[in-house]
This record gives structure tokens, C-alpha cells and sequence, in this order.
């Protein structure tokens, strides 16, 4: 059927004309201080974000009514592809997935720079002029090498459909996720540019932004659990992360965001570490666009091939002008980039604050080292190499456990300085909980000791935020008298930006309870006729049935595993070895038991012509813990999220409470 | 950067040094974690596999490869099948499960499935403990 696909191409050439205008007006309106021109460079901003949003519509009319003439359309989707797959095949390839982030682009500098100007901020101009610049690239490439709507002479009856792999809950809403928080650190990234442009060296830059840079901090975050739950549901191989280069391309842009979360709390507190921040932040913008490099390029090996295209190249010059016109820019600024204060002593929340970075810097370079270390062997000395998963691991086990620690420890230290005695005081009962871990641990037969310290390390931080949030609350029950729950809801509500933080720290604790976990994982894989069984640790998984049945899209082969323990029938498991027609693919779909204690997964990696199955099974324990600290994590967000700015004045009043380890003490 | 250090001198040399071991300790964990078994393994064409003086037994390599359709037996768990790059062919014997692009293609008859085994070599035959398939323009291919 024909649809409005024939608007696209117009449309964005359209946007594409109104970015260049908004690049030019809101620069020279910024350079020139001239109001007029900074407002005809917002309205361009605003008319190249609304035919950006007509191009991405069209191409969604295009894949809802199944127009085939659009060869985008025949390669991702078909006639009989669900819904809501539909809408996901938008950003299912690489025409359409770059339309996808493009349209997020200019809807946020939209909002952000209308936000700017509404709030008076002297950013808005040079923030458009930048947000601009980025969103005249990307159009670029929609308009000539990663045109959408490109037509087919003929027109063929139904499409390829979208990869199996793809058709997936959590591929829906994975790769919008990531994109959204890519592409949201454009906005403190265009601020902290404007600001240095502007010669601006306050703090202004990031207290306005704040929202979006948690807004993508936390987009980033959920989208990368929900990676790893796609990989884990869908993938069949028994694990949630592989180091492949596109997670490490994820998981880069993450490390150093959340390093520059914690950092400007520094400079908020103390104006300190500007230079830092805002190289951070160009860094950051810099690791998430060259995540979306390595995606497009195909430059690497990695599962993420599903949107490789021949744009790769167009990458380079942009992420090179984006890290040294950044750079340069801080460069250029450095005399106006001095801190107004010094570290007062070598245990203080500021050396805390310190560390943090440092290792959260030391873990994004050593994933950067391991993921680009076989180009540069390769262009070094013509050898060709591959980085695994055992490097990854060794680097990360040991910063992963100090970082721990320092969730722990970091709210406990005053700010400025704080005495030995004070900081034995407040360390004495978290230092308890974990050491009485560690034994019990010791006891009950774990023998892996990275298990056993991350657990313990674990403990201790758990009982340091419990401890916080129980000093927190405490002036609430004994000057309001509240019950203990509303003094907590209280005084959370209070800080949300404190208390929320610890939530997410909450979070990451059960998250590391998780991977812990993985170092007690066991596999075995067997084939069994049916009526056959195969053991795997504690379990006797039985092949009891094996049904099939057909739908619209696929073959379903069912198999029914009972799953026994200790001779008795616990539960029944019913994976699938499942012919996607369209495709003539055929694909796994795992069935897994979770329960807080460990998961039995459960995969038939093949049906033999006599109706064997091949089973993997895997018994994965406390991997449950991930996904519920991933929740916690989002909950602590949505608190964070919900809270303004800080009120110095109220905080000031009520400070000897809530916050007893201020200098006061 | 400004430097992150406070004023008076003996406390400055005190973040110098704290500083220099931090940053010592962070190399010298990369470093390590680059060495460990398995970390980086070498990646060969099947030809390269050949002619290369391999140390057998202990390390594991990389080879990559068109599969040879019609050689892909499989048995119960065990898959055999063989790679090439035009010149050399190498057997590869695997118990891992493969991906199901592998499975995809062999059904279409490819001979254009590029794979990336990791495991050990003996001369002979490639046991893998791990394949990677990568179907290039799978879907366009049709269109």
C-alpha cells in the first residue's frame, strides 16, 4: 500500500536547511549579542526538530502500512510482523535508527534551549549554535548515504521481516534507552561548550542541565540492564554481558558520566574540579558518539551487526572535531577554569569524591584500551588480536570491589577534613557487618575469595547507607515524633538528591550481590530422548513432552522439561525450538526458574530428526540480585529526578542532623 | 588541569605520592589483566593457522572463515565442519552450541558465512570453545 513515505526525503532536507539556519542565527545571535537573531535561531531549532519529527512519521506510516516501495521497509519489517514490532523496526536498522536519534536530538535541544531561554540563561544561544552543529551532521547522513526512504523500481509482495532476535519486549524499548541517554548528553555537553564559549565560568552550565544529565545517566543505565536481560532472555548462552565491543561502547559513555555525576558535586560544594567536569563531559559526549561509531562501522566483531552500514566512515571527522574542538575550547578557557579552593587533608569527602573518579576514569580507559587494542595491534605491527572476556574481568573484579568500598565509606567523611577517631566512630558498625559476612561466608563453604570480599565489601556498604538513612530520619521521630516509616519517607522526601543517591548506591550493592553470584555457575549440556533425563548441580531435568504447533510467523517446537530436586517434581520448564518462516531462521527461546537463591536456565539448542533434544542447562546463582537492584537503582532515580535544586538555606538550618558528618562535627 | 592539591608543601608531596601509587597500581593492574591466560589471543586467517609455528596445546587462537557448506556434520552435541579463505580449508570441531545465523544459513545453502572460532589447534583439527557467526546483509541479500 502506498503512504506518506514520498514526504521524507522533503522533510528532511527541510530540517536540514532549518539547522544550518539555526546554526548561523543562534551563533551570531550568541557572538553578536543581538536578541533577534537568537530568537530566529531558536524558532529554526524548533522548525528543524518538527520536519525531523515529520521524517521519522512518515517512515513509520510507511512500516504500518507495509509500503513496500520504501526498501527500508522491505528489509525490517513484513506483513505479518507484530505491532508493536513494527514500530520497533523504526529504529531496527541503520537508516532508521539514525532518523530515530536524530529526531531525539532536536526534540531535546528543542526543549532544553526553549528551557534555557525561558529561565533566562545566557547558554541558550551558543547552546543552540552547538546542538545545532550536531543535528546538521546527522541530517547530513539521513539526507545522503543513510537515506530511509529510499524506493525500490520493484515493488515485491511482502518484506524480510525484522531479525527474530529483534522481536523481543526488551528490544522495543533497549535501543530508544540507550539512544536517549547517548543523545541526552548532548544537552549538559552543548552547555558546558556554551558556557566556555561564552566565557562563562560558573557553575551555571550543570545546575541548569542537571536534569537531563540524570535524565541520560539514568536512560543509560536501564537501557544497559535491559541489554544485558535481552542477552540473558533471548540469547541462550546462559550469561547477561560478553565484553562484546558494542556493550563496552555502551558501558564506556556510563563510566565516565557517572564519574562526572559525582564530580560536580564537588564543584557545586566547593568549586573545585572545573576543568575536570567539563572535560568529563566533552568526554562523555565524545564515548557516546563513538559508541554509535562502532555500531555503524562494523569496524569490530560483535553481536550488534544488525545496523551496520557503510557510514562508518562519516564518523571519524565528527568525533575527532567533537574531542579536539572540546578540548581545544577547555584549552582555551583554562585561566578562567581555576578552583577557588584546595584539599584541606587526604581524608575528606573531597579525597573520596576524588577517588571515585579516578577509578571510574581508570575502568572507562582500561574498557577503551581493551576494546580498540586489536586496531591499534593491527595498525602497530600488521598482527591481529582479540581482547576476551578474562582481561576485562581481571581489571574490573579489583576496581569494581574498591569502588564498593568507596560507596561505603565516601558519605561517611566529612567534607574539608575529618580526625582519625571520628572516622574510626562512624566506620565501627559497617566495618562489623562486613567482617561478620566475610566469616559467615567462610564458614558456609564459599571458596571463591572474590565471591567472598565482594559479598562482604557489599555488607559493609549496605549497613553505611542504612546507617545514613537512620541518622537522616532520626531528628523526625524525636522533635515531630513521626513512626520510623514516615520519618524516613520524610526525610527522603526532604533530600531527594541525598537520599536518592543512596538509593541508587542501594542498587548497585544488590547488583554486585548478583554478579558475585556468577562465580558459582554451572553448566552441562546433554542430549536426551524424550522420557530421558539430564542432571545439572541439583536438579534432575527431565524431557517429558515435546508439542508443536504453528502461528502466523513461526514453527513452535515445545518441549516440557520437569524439573526435579531431591527426587520430587518442582516445577515444569517449557523452552522452545521455535522456525521463523519469513527468515527460515530457526531460533531458541529459554525458559528459565528464577528465585532470589539462584536460576535454572534452561535451553534446547536443537530438536534432532528423531525428536532428541540437545539441552544446555545452567544453574546461575544470585542472579535474580541484578535485576532487583536494577529496580532499586530505578526507583532511586525517579527519586533523584523528583528533586530541584538544593535549598542551601533549609540545609543549612538542619544540618547538624541529617548530615553529621559536615565539618561541624 | 589545576592541581588538586592543597597549599602547604608537605602535604602537597603527600597527594604526589598518594597520587603516583594510585596511578602505578592502575597500569600495573591493566598490564596484568593483559597477561592473564586467554586475556588476548591471536587472531588468524585459516591459511595463517597453517603456516604459523603455533605452540600447541596451551593457548587458545582465533581463526576465521567461510563455512564449507556441505562439510557441516552434526551428531548430537559435536558439530564438525570446515572453514576456509579460498585457499586453505581447516576442520573445526566444536560441542558449544552454534549460533542460529549458523544454522540459518547452512539450511540456505550459503557459502558466505563468515565465522570466528576461539579455541586450540593441534595440527590438525580446531576444537573450539566458542563460534561466532557474522551473516553480512543477511536480510538484504534477499531483497
Amino acid at each position: 500500500m502506498r503512504s506518506l513515505a514520498g514526504l521524507g526525503h522533503p522533510s528532511l532536507i527541510a530540517a536540514l536547511a532549518f539547522a544550518v539556519i539555526a546554526l548561523v542565527a543562534c551563533a551570531l545571535g550568541a557572538r553578536r549579542g543581538r536578541a533577534d537573531l537568537a530568537l530566529a535561531g531558536t524558532r529554526a531549532l524548533y522548525a528543524t526538530a518538527g520536519f525531523t519529527a515529520l521524517a521519522a512519521l512518515a517512515l513509520l506510516n510507511a512500516l504500518v502500512l507495509h509500503d513496500f516501495s520504501v526498501e527500508y521497509v522491505v528489509n525490517y519489517s513484513s506483513e505479518s510482523l507484530a505491532g508493536g514490532y513494527l514500530v520497533a523496526a523504526l529504529w531496527g536498522g541503520m537508516e532508521g535508527s539514525l532518523l530515530f536519534w536524530t529526531l531525539l536530538l532536536t526534540v531535546f535541544s528543542a526543549v532544553a534551549v526553549r528551557g534555557a531561554r525561558r529561565a533566562g540563561s545566557r547558554l541558550a544561544g551558543w547552546a543552540g549554535a552547538v546542538l545545532a552543529g550536531i543535528a546538521v551532521f546527522f541530517l547530513l547522513l539521513l539526507v545522503a548515504p543513510a537515506d530511509p526512504f529510499t524506493t525500490l523500481s520493484a515493488i515485491p509482495p511482502d518484506g524480510n521481516g525484522l531479525n527474530p532476535l529483534l522481536q523481543s519486549p526488551g528490544m522495543v524499548v533497549h535501543p530508544p534507552l540507550l539512544y536517549t541517554g547517548f543523545v541526552g548528553f548532548s544537552i549538559p555537553f552543548a552547555f558546558a561548550i556554551a558556557a566556555l564559549l561564552a566565557g562563562r565560568s560558573d557553575d551555571s552550565w550543570f545546575r541548569s542541565t542537571r536534569r537531563w544529565t540524570l535524565f541520560a545517566w539514568s536512560a543509560l543505565s536501564v537501557g544497559i540492564v535491559l541489554g544485558g536481560a535481552w542477552a540473558y532472555t533471548e540469547l541462550g548462552w546462559g550469561g547477561y554481558w560478553a565484553w562484546d565491543p558494542v556493550e563496552n561502547a555502551s558501558f564506556m559513555p556510563w563510566l565516565t558520566a557517572t564519574a562526572f555525576l559525582h564530580s560536580v558535586v564537588i564543584q557545586e560544594k566547593r568549586r573545585m574540579f572545573k576543568v575536570w567536569n567539563v572535560s568529563l563531559i566533552v568526554l562523555t559526549y565524545v564515548l557516546a558518539v563513538f559508541g554509535t561509531f562502532l555500531t555503524r562501522s562494523g569496524i569490530l566483531s560483535s553481536i550488534h551487526t544488525f545496523t551496520e552500514g557503510p557510514i562508518g566512515k562519516w564518523f571519524l571527522p565528527f568525533l575527532a572535531l567533537m574531542l579536539v574542538g572540546g578540548l581545544g575550547v577547555v584549552a582555551w578557557r583554562l585561566d578562567s577554569l581555576r578552583g577557588e579552593n584546595r584539599f584541606d587533608s587526604l581524608l575528606s569527602r573531597e579525597s573520596a569524591f576524588l577517588a571515585n573518579n579516578v577509578l571510574f576514569l581508570a575502568a572507562a580507559f582500561a574498557v577503551l584500551w581493551g576494546t580498540i587494542y586489536p586496531i591499534v595491534a593491527e595498525l602497530v605491527s600488521g598482527t591481529r588480536l582479540s581482547v576476551g572476556p578474562p582481561f576485562f574481568n581481571s581489571v574490573f573484579v579489583p576496581i569494581g570491589l574498591a569502588l564498593i568500598l568507596l560507596t561505603g565509606i565516601g558519605p561517611l567523611i566529612s567534607w574539608r577534613r575529618m580526625s582519625r577517631g571520628a572516622f574510626a566512630r562512624v566506620v565501627r558498625v559497617p566495618l562489623a557487618a562486613g567482617a561478620a559476612t566475610a566469616i559467615a561466608l567462610w564458614v558456609a563453604g564459599v571458596d571463591s575469595t572474590g565471591a567472598l570480599l565482594a559479598v562482604a565489601l557489599c555488607a559493609f556498604t549496605a549497613v553505611a547507607i542504612a546507617a545514613e538513612f537512620a541518622r537522616g530520619s532520626r531528628i523526625y521521630r524525636t522533635r515531630a515524633g513521626l513512626p520510623w516509616h514516615s520519618a524516613l519517607v520524610r526525610a527522603v522526601s526532604r533530600n531527594r538528591r541525598r537520599y536518592g543517591g543512596y538509593v541508587v548506591h542501594l542498587g548497585v550493592v544488590l547488583i554486585v550481590i548478583g554478579f558475585a553470584g556468577s562465580s558459582g555457575k554451572v553448566e552441562r549440556q546433554a542430549v536426551v530422548p524424550q522420557g530421558g533425563s539430564m542432571p545439572v548441580g541439583d536438579y534432575e531435568l527431565v524431557f517429558e513432552e515435546l508439542d508443536s504447533s504453528t502461528t502466523d510467523e513461526k514453527d513452535v517446537f515445545q518441549a516440557t522439561i520437569g524439573v526435579f530436586r531431591g527426587g520430587e517434581r518442582v516445577a515444569a520448564l517449557y523452552p522452545q525450538r521455535n522456525l521463523h518462516r519469513a527468515q527460515n531462521q530457526p531460533q531458541s527461546e529459554v525458559a528459565i526458574r528464577s528465585t532470589p537463591v539462584e536460576d535454572l536456565y534452561v535451553v534446547v539448542t536443537e530438536f534432532d530428526s528423531s525428536g532428541d533434544a540437545v539441552i544446555r542447562a545452567f544453574v546461575n546463582p544470585l542472579t535474580w540480585w541484578i535485576w532487583a537492584g536494577a529496580a532499586v537503582m530505578l526507583a532511586g532515580m525517579v527519586v533523584l529526578l523528583s528533586g530541584g535544586s538544593p535549598r542551601p538555606a533549609r540545609e543549612a538550618r538542619l544540618a547538624g542532623v541529617p548530615e553529621p558528618a559536615v565539618a561541624t562535627r | 588541569m589545576q592541581s588538586p592539591t592543597a597549599g602547604s608543601p608537605k602535604r602537597r608531596a603527600k597527594f604526589a605520592v598518594g597520587g603516583g601509587i594510585i596511578f602505578l597500581a592502575l597500569v600495573g593492574l591493566v598490564v596484568w589483566a593483559m597477561t592473564r591466560p586467554n586475556a588476548t589471543s591471536f587472531y588468524y586467517t585459516t591459511s595463517e593457522l597453517e603456516t604459523a609455528s603455533l605452540a600447541a596445546g596451551a593457548e587458545e587462537y582465533r581463526v576465521n572463515g567461510n563455512v564449507v557448506p556441505e562439510s557441516v556434520v552434526n551428531e548430537g552435541l559435536r558439530t564438525t565442519f570446515d572453514i576456509t579463505d579460498g585457499r586453505t580449508a581447516v576442520t573445526v570441531v566444536t560441542e558449544e552450541t552454534l549460533p542460529d545465523a549458523f544454522w540459518t544459513a547452512m539450511k540456505a545453502g550459503s557459502s558466505e558465512v563468515e565465522v570466528v572460532a576461539q579455541g586450540k589447534y593441534d595440527g590438525d583439527r580446531f576444537t573450539a570453545s566458542q563460534v561466532l557467526a557474522k551473516c553480512p546483509s543477511k536480510f538484504k541479500a534477499k531483497a
